[in-house]
């Protein structure tokens, strides 16, 4: 036994490494050690168990997709025909808030949608069209990976725009000699 | 309240104002030092800003919004809701941030105690008076008082109406057909007059009364009569002002909200279309900072009614009855595909007002396929023997960008009414009016513009006088420093309207602005489609077609009636592709229907020259479809396919042909300014009679093409002014 360990030793320099590692291991002070150490066992390998563990020591390399599209399982109609638009919303109108205006987001284009007639409400038989404006990213290049991924055309339509800076002065209101003078109120 | 101001009445002399005017100009020639940053605490977080900046714009700075109602970037500061009540350190009370400076050194705390106390105050004092229907309120969802009273607001209420007084009630007011009120649920912001009276340039509202009996109304029952009218429902913070048309429709939750492209004026304004069901409810402004700003102009807004009445949904053939038979796109395409055939190259198209690149191109394509250059627009622009007015870009574009239209320090309008026919460049001119102390003066009739300009006459002997630089207002343009010349497309397309551009556009060309690249010559369209038809080589005019009297004709949405029933051949085939059973389509033998500006995407390039898309709002109705693909399909039946079958393929086409047709949302700088003067002046010819505008009063703004035609809310809106003005 101990003849074909020595025997065995000088092949292979991994194993002599695990070897040594478990020794010290052992050597030092084993209450510290949280989980069992690797114990070397190559001695009663095999030649057939030794190739199949130095197999396992080597990189994987998968083949590497750039899309999504081709094992994701969505329907190809949803993948070659859609038009993803990518923006930062616009504000709102109707109210003041801004908060939700400072990530990107990406929409579909718009499908057919129409009254259903059990209930009077909106049908529609696009499976994308809820994710349109509702998934967040930090940037542009997110969401564009994200397309990319996906296999769609994207399209990035609003540019980060810099905030306008105006002078706001309550006394403009009062002053006698410009046409900012309110005369209602 | 409603009463003139001492300004006002000093301004009344003519003298003073340009007294008061010249001195304002002598102080901005001192060259202004860069003011020193000045620090301030936000929350304990540091910011550097401008001295003069105020505190709620400090906070904004760095990510802190503060919660308002009165205050809005773009109307002046009222400080009088106290909403926006923050904490000062080693200040004793709280202050309205929206109106204080800050500053150096200050620590404001927009989160403590004193602040939070400060704002539940203000909003039971609010609420006290608000009714509680939200419920049954147009604003419900989208309103500013709601999300507030959730956030800012105190979590119990010590309002008990144990004597069951009921809360303020005011009676509501009827300003028009377009904004319902409901002034019970007003909270005295403001906003909507300081709107009407800065923006809109329109002093109707005001407020009467004082403490609880504060009303906001006209005074006298009067309607709020404005192009801009339906701003102040999105202005307004709760549900006092809403939408008419929209009302009880539907909640912001329920509608898909789609950006796109206005196109029923030539400024392309960006637009947020809200639809149901295949149904578009309403349409509301998109802020973009180079275009419309926030506005929306009440035409484009609520004419949205319009896209349901009055549809082509079904090919239609003429029987030799003379009735228009409903028929299928096989047999439709079949039966022009004949008419083409027979007709060999006299084949014509003319492009009406809303048409869009992406169709134009595929026409224009078709028919030079055909053998035919017979190409036009509705609209005229002057071109002459030989050569092209439109040969080059700057000739027909408003060269300046909208934008820079604010900056302008003297501006000549001639021949055109730009409150009605580009409402939100107006509003760009009366801000460069009141906060930039810009002078304008005008060419053409007499008519209101929202603020006070120099008019110079009608007559076109004017024009010549200033282009030769005869006219004293020819020399006030040369020592201007931004000097700008606008005219409208209307005055170009008169028969005479080379003139004009030879005339103005050399005597533009030899003014010396300060900046080097300032554009003094701009031309105003009026036309949606007319900039991106020009762009690719379409003719103005319809005169060569009438000339050559084609055997088909392609009428491309053209409804301005250019092409009538006696300016072309009894056997001509008339082949109408558009949206609208407008004034085109009764001319047609075969009818193919197309999509509105909601139902496709395509490209509209604006008249300063951007382009821009439109989205997919809703599915054309019908058999409609996209116009494009129409031609496509046409194109195959006849035998000779054009090279695109999806969008991507003939966007690649437009590209070929002009790249900035694809270049969305960018302004392509112009040139050839000299050379294109010089072109223009080889075939000037000279000027008679008056210069007129097509819309000079509020009447005639609502209905001017076959989208806002068919809509029932500008007939309601026509009316509502008519009779407001027999009745003045």
């Amino acid at each position: 036994m101990m003849a074909g360990m020595l025997r065995r030793l000088p092949k292979s320099v991994v194993s002599l490494k695990w070897y040594q590692n478990s020794v010290s291991a052992y050597s030092s002070d084993a209450l510290k050690q949280k989980e069992a150490p690797i114990v070397d066992n190559s001695v009663i390998l095999d030649d057939k168990e030794m190739k199949e563990r130095e197999k396992l020591t080597h990189l994987v390399n998968l083949p590497k997709e750039k899309t999504l599209a081709s094992i994701n399982g969505v329907p190809e109609e949803h993948v070659k025909d859609r038009r993803v638009r990518i923006f930062i919303p616009a504000k709102n109108a109707m109210q003041s808030g801004t908060n939700n205006l400072n990530t990107w987001r990406i929409e579909f284009d718009n499908r057919e949608r129409w009254e259903n007639p059990l209930m009077g409400w909106s049908s529609s038989a696009d499976p994308l069209s809820n994710m349109s404006g509702v998934v967040e990213f930090n940037t542009k290049e997110e969401a564009i990976n994200h397309c990319e991924k996906n296999g769609w055309k994207w399209l990035v339509s609003s540019e980060e725009r810099k905030k306008k800076e105006r002078v706001k002065n309550y006394g403009v209101n009062f002053s006698w000699d410009k046409r900012t003078r309110v005369s209602t109120k | 309240m409603l009463r003139v101001p001492l300004t006002r009445a000093i301004c009344l002399t003519h003298s003073s104002r340009v007294l008061v005017t010249a001195s304002a100009r002598l102080q901005s020639n001192i060259p202004a030092k860069a003011p020193e940053k000045v620090e301030v605490f936000i929350d304990d977080q540091p910011v550097m800003v401008a001295p003069g900046t105020t505190v709620l714009q400090a906070a904004a700075q760095i990510g802190v919004e503060i919660p308002r109602f009165c205050y809005h970037e773009r109307l002046a500061v009222a400080g009088n809701c106290r909403m926006c009540l923050v904490e000062v350190e080693k200040s004793p009370k709280p202050v309205a941030a929206c109106a204080m400076p800050v500053m150096k050194g200050w620590r404001i705390k927009t989160n403590s105690e004193m602040t939070r106390k400060a704002r539940e105050g203000v909003m039971e004092f609010l609420l006290a008076n608000h009714p509680l229907d939200c419920p049954i309120c147009d604003q419900g969802g989208e309103c500013d008082l709601q999300d507030q009273a959730m956030v800012f607001g105190s979590d119990r209420s010590r309002f008990t109406d144990i004597d069951h007084a009921g809360k303020r009630a005011v009676e509501d007011k009827d300003i028009g057909p377009l904004v319902k009120t409901i002034m019970t649920r007003c909270i005295h912001c403001t906003r909507c007059i300081r709107f009407a009276s800065e923006i809109a340039g329109v002093d109707d509202f005001g407020t009467t009364g004082r403490g609880n009996e504060m009303q906001v109304g006209t005074y006298v029952e009067k309607l709020f009569l404005t192009e801009l009218s339906g701003n102040v429902i999105d202005l307004c913070p709760v549900g006092a002002l809403t939408n008419k048309p929209y009302s009880f429709s539907a909640r912001p939750w329920e509608v898909r909200k789609i950006d796109s492209i206005d196109v029923l004026d030539a400024l392309g304004s960006n637009i947020v279309v809200s639809t149901r069901t295949g149904e578009v409810l309403r349409i509301l402004p998109r802020e973009n900072e180079d275009i419309n700003e926030e506005w929306l102009s009440d035409k484009s807004r609520f004419a949205c009614d319009g896209l349901k009445r009055q549809r082509l949904i079904t090919p239609m053939l003429r029987k030799p009855n003379g009735e228009l038979e409903a028929v299928e796109w096989e047999t439709a395409l079949i039966g022009v595909a004949q008419a083409v055939q027979n007709a060999g190259d006299k084949v014509a198209a003319v492009a009406g007002s809303l048409v869009d690149a992406e169709q134009l191109i595929a026409v224009k394509d078709l028919l030079n396929r055909l053998g035919s250059e017979l190409l036009c627009t509705e609209q005229k622009f002057p071109t002459a023997d030989g050569t092209s007015g439109t040969d080059f870009r700057s000739n027909y574009l408003l060269n300046s960008s909208i934008a820079a239209c604010e900056e302008a320090d003297l501006v000549l309008l001639v021949g055109t009414n730009p409150r009605y026919e580009a409402p939100l460049l107006n509003t760009r001119l009366r801000k460069g009016y009141v906060h930039k102390e810009q002078d304008i003066a005008l060419i053409g009739p007499k008519v209101d513009l929202s603020y006070r300009y120099e008019h110079l006459g009608n007559s076109s002997s004017i024009v010549q006088d200033i282009a030769s630089g005869k006219h004293p207002f020819a020399q006030r343009l040369k020592s201007a420093k931004r000097p700008l010349v606008i005219v409208g497309a209307n005055a170009l397309s008169r028969s005479d309207g080379k003139a004009f551009l030879a005339g103005l556009h050399s005597f533009a060309n030899q003014l010396t602005p300060e900046d080097k690249n300032w554009k003094v010559w701009n031309v105003l369209q009026t036309n949606a489609s007319q900039v991106a038809a020009l762009d690719m080589g379409y003719k103005a005019g319809v005169e060569e077609i009438v000339a050559a009297g084609p055997k088909v004709l392609f009428l491309l949405g053209a409804d301005g009636g250019a092409i009538n029933k006696d300016n072309i051949p009894k056997d001509c085939f008339v082949v109408y592709l558009g949206h609208h059973g407008d004034n085109g389509a009764p001319l047609a033998h075969a009818i193919l229907p197309g999509a509105a500006y909601t139902e496709k995407q395509a490209t509209y390039v604006n008249t300063e020259g951007r382009a821009q898309q439109t989205l997919v709002a809703i599915t054309p109705p019908g058999m409609a479809r996209d116009d494009w693909k129409i031609i496509r399909a046409l194109s195959e039946v006849i035998g000779t396919s054009l090279p695109y079958d999806n969008l991507d393929e003939i966007r690649d086409r437009l590209e070929d042909v002009a790249p900035h047709l694809v270049r969305y949302g960018r302004l392509e700088e112009n040139n050839f300014y000299a050379q294109a003067a010089q072109l223009a002046k080889l075939q000037a010819s000279s000027l008679q009679g008056d210069i007129d505008v097509k819309q000079r009063t509020l009447a005639d703004f609502f209905m001017t093409d076959s989208i806002s035609r068919a809509s029932p809310t500008m007939a309601k809106c026509v009316q509502a002014v008519k009779k407001a003005q027999a009745t003045a």
